[in-house]
């Protein structure tokens, strides 16, 4: 059962607890021989995620929805295509007027996989396909799984940031994020009803090790000098760059869904999850992927993001749940109601009504009328 | 007259031969005499040839099948290999014959089952009363001065009498759980798609199913195994839920008694926009109906039952956007319920607001208001239908008072868990067949 919170303008509390750790990590980060302690701890954080959301991942619940395929191929290639070409096209535009490594962070978190919870939570306020939410969500974080690190090494090589897939990322993925997963995923049958059932007691352990792994990400950080390196107009661009960035991908989506006659449930699951870009998903894998010393700045791109996607979604979601469908906004197609514009319809079909018939399908023309009106009526109670 | 599995298990052991149980069932369709202008053919001599192949069977050791022997009537739209399939109507009355058996009757005859009658229905499946220009106005077996209800009231009111122990209608917007309810017996909408529509003449493609009627569970569950394969799995635990809104405002207080009966404690949901959602399926169906027959009322709008024609001919007048705004709204809603519904596993519901209404006097009290009861009896099944559904009408018990049925409505796939609840409730004594007084009794 999909829980339903209200739409909330307010930063979201672990937002707040991000800050919270950033803050904590510029004032006090970890020094000396407290690092590899702290950094083993979150390579084991990001294997315990990893473990979780293997665990978490319902197969049933993705076959259930698979049926709906054209959407969820129209999800996956706003995530893996629209986002990363306009990652792409911004890093290009943006190259020498910001840090590079920036950059890097807002191209990374275009390569991302689509959130779970906060996806389907939004489509379930807006009266959306929740089932085909489902569904998208977690086949975007499956596939993610594998494409994301293969982009990063591909899409980071083309923009040459330095970084390719090399063995040794290879060997950090499977042991850190691939084996956990599919040890989770396998453990299911004898765990999953557990995990399903202690959400609410697992989420602090989940929360926790995303922290962690924040928190060793930017003591290396500050350490190398983040906030040196980092000013508040390179903070003010990335906000303005992820305003446009969803503003773009949501507005393509919404043509896409109009073009290809989508019906409104699922224009919304396409809006919702083909816009979203996971923060739980994004920080360990970051932790994974970078080095060290550049996880805190390539990360802090998509802090930002994730806050401008929960105040736009939010705001969306509520609209869409205030207008429960289009017809208010859709044109009455008038009936032809008199003796002559019923003849003239009947002409225009090949037909002739017989003199005997007309009084009879008159009534039953203002019978139809009346059946019109409470379709396309705002309150038809 | 038995029920379908009794007839079948005499059948097997060789208590009673299947030409032995055609006789009985030939002779009472014949003392009937037309009283209740149900039935519109019979089919004696292809009825013989059938049965004598069971009891063939039987002599030769062969499996002759859960319904062998079992007589049984379909709707007058199923293709029956050499007779001309007339819909209801005059139009087609000397249609050239079918070349083969509609899907369903097929599967009926590799179970044994033996075709003996067609039955009566509102021209075209156009309507929920089976007024018929042609044949006349089927009459309910409960109350004669009473409608049947329809489209399928043929179908519905030869079993309630004890006629037949089955047959077979179709629903588009509520023409097996109309007349299942008018007349006491149980009737099954399936999941939208599930059953065989090959061989059935259309009416609404969008919500056209076809359905069984049967005066037990029993019966109903071996229909089902017969027409599907029978591979579907009840759920242990039953979620119940009541439907509220304008399902309890236009419900007779048995009804509501009788959901207060059958689970006190179920939450109360209220379907969201569901005058919009009926308002939709009318216009989808006026559209389709319209179309299908847009060439016939060209050629010949006369030859058509006065009745249909007029609403077949505004129904071909709508405006094709029209058309496409209803179905826009239909994929939506569709989506809607089902993740409103997703907790549940049954909701109880009327099917219909009332009982069967006078034959003299067609018109049932809708939202404080008279309204044609031909136009209006779906009130609670047409929403249903609209998202496909899987619905069960099951008669209340109610021994000397005219019919009422509830609907048992599932999710799409549903329909064992529909039947494994339904059996609880006649177990229970909540729900079952009320016979007419002056049912059949015949030996079968």
């Amino acid at each position: 059962m999909v829980r339903v919170s209200k739409p909330s303008f307010l930063p979201d509390f672990l937002l707040l607890c991000l800050i919270a750790t950033v803050a904590c990590a510029s004032l006090f980060p970890a020094r000396g021989v407290a690092v590899p302690w702290v950094e083993a701890t979150a390579d084991m954080a990001i294997a315990l995620l990893f473990f979780l959301h293997g665990a978490k991942l319902s197969r049933a619940a993705i076959l259930q929805g698979a049926g709906n395929w054209r959407l969820h191929l129209y999800v996956l290639a706003s995530t893996y295509i629209l986002f990363p070409a306009i990652g792409l096209a911004m890093v290009a535009l943006f190259r020498g007027v910001a840090d590079g490594l920036l950059l890097t962070g807002l191209l990374y978190l275009t390569l991302l996989p689509s959130t779970v919870q906060s996806s389907i939570a939004f489509t379930a306020i807006a009266g959306g396909n929740v089932a085909a939410a489902v569904c998208s969500a977690s086949l975007s974080n499956l596939v993610g799984l594998l494409l994301t690190p293969l982009l990063v090494g591909l899409f980071m090589a083309l923009d040459g940031g330095g970084e390719t897939l090399s063995w040794r990322s290879v060997q950090v993925i499977a042991l850190q994020l691939l084996v956990p997963f599919l040890a989770g995923h396998m453990l299911r049958p004898w765990i999953g009803s557990f995990i399903d059932r202690h959400k609410r007691v697992l989420m602090p352990i989940d929360r926790g090790a995303i922290l962690l792994v924040v928190y060793s990400a930017f003591s290396a950080a500050v350490v190398g000098g983040i906030w040196s390196q980092v000013g508040i107009p390179d903070l003010l661009l990335l906000l303005l760059l992820s305003i446009v960035m969803l503003l773009i991908v949501m507005g393509a989506n919404l043509g896409l869904a109009r073009l290809v006659g989508l019906p409104r449930a699922d224009r919304i699951v396409l809006l919702f999850c083909g816009s979203k870009k996971s923060l739980v998903a994004g920080v360990p894998m970051a932790g994974a992927l970078f080095p060290a010393a550049q996880v805190g700045v390539i990360i802090l791109p998509l802090m930002i993001f994730h806050q401008i996607q929960l105040f736009l979604c939010a705001a969306l979601a509520g609209w869409f749940a205030r207008h429960p469908d289009d017809a208010p906004t859709m044109q009455r197609p008038p009936l032809p109601r008199s003796v002559p514009e019923i003849e003239s319809a009947a002409d225009k079909c090949g037909l002739t009504i017989p003199q005997a018939c007309m009084a009879g399908v008159t009534a039953n023309l203002a019978l139809l009328d009346r059946h019109a009106d409470t379709l396309f009526a705002t309150d038809p109670s | 007259m038995k029920q379908a599995v009794e007839i079948a298990a005499c059948v097997r052991s060789g208590q009673m031969s299947a030409m032995a149980v055609l006789d009985a069932c030939l002779a009472g369709l014949a003392a009937e005499g037309g009283r209740l202008v149900a039935v519109t053919g019979i089919l004696a001599d292809r009825a013989r040839m059938e049965a004598a192949a069971i009891d063939a069977a039987i002599a030769s050791g062969r499996d002759p099948g859960p319904l062998a022997g079992v007589p049984y009537g379909v709707k007058d739209l199923f293709d029956i290999q050499g007779q001309p399939t007339t819909a209801g109507s005059a139009l087609y009355a000397h249609a050239p014959p079918a070349i083969a058996d509609a899907e369903a009757i097929v599967r009926l005859r590799g179970a044994g089952a033996v075709l003996v009658a067609t039955l009566n229905m509102d021209e075209f499946a156009y309507g929920f009363a089976t007024i018929n220009a042609r044949h006349g106005t089927t009459r309910n077996p409960h109350d004669l001065n009473r409608l049947a209800g329809g489209s399928s009231g043929g179908s519905a009111a030869i079993v309630a009498a004890q006629y037949l122990p089955f047959s077979l209608g179709s629903d588009t917007n509520g023409s097996v759980r109309v007349p299942a309810s008018l007349t006491g017996i149980y009737g099954l909408k399936p999941t939208h798609g599930t059953l065989p529509m090959g061989g059935v003449f259309p009416f609404a493609h969008s919500f056209d199913d076809v359905g069984p009627f049967t005066r037990s569970i029993a019966d109903m569950q071996c229909l089902w195994d017969v027409l599907t394969g029978g591979h579907d799995v009840p759920r242990d635990q039953i979620r119940v839920a009541q439907l509220g809104g304008r399902f309890r405002a236009n419900a007779d207080e048995d009804q509501i008694a009788a959901m207060q009966a059958i689970a006190p404690d179920a939450p109360l949901i209220d379907l969201p926009d569901i005058a919009r959602a009926r308002s939709a399926a009318f216009l989808i169906t006026a559209a389709e109906g319209g179309a299908l027959h847009r060439e016939a009322l060209g050629r010949d709008a006369m030859a058509f039952d006065p009745a249909t024609r007029d609403r077949l001919l505004a129904g071909a007048l709508l405006p094709q956007n029209l058309y496409e705004a209803a179905q826009a709204f239909r994929a939506d809603y569709r989506q809607r319920i089902t993740a409103l519904i997703a907790d549940h596993d049954v909701l109880l519901a009327p099917a219909t607001p009332c009982v069967a209404p006078l034959i003299a006097d067609p018109r049932i009290l809708i939202d404080g208001a008279l309204s044609p009861a031909r136009a209006d009896l779906g009130i609670h099944t047409q929403p249903i239908s609209f998202i496909g559904l899987p619905s069960l009408s099951v008669p209340l018990r109610r021994p000397g008072r005219l019919p009422l049925g509830l609907q048992l409505i599932g999710k799409a796939g549903s329909e064992a868990t529909l039947l494994r609840f339904a059996a609880m409730l006649e177990d229970k004594g909540l729900t079952g067949v009320t016979s007419p007084t002056d049912a059949y009794q015949g030996d079968a």
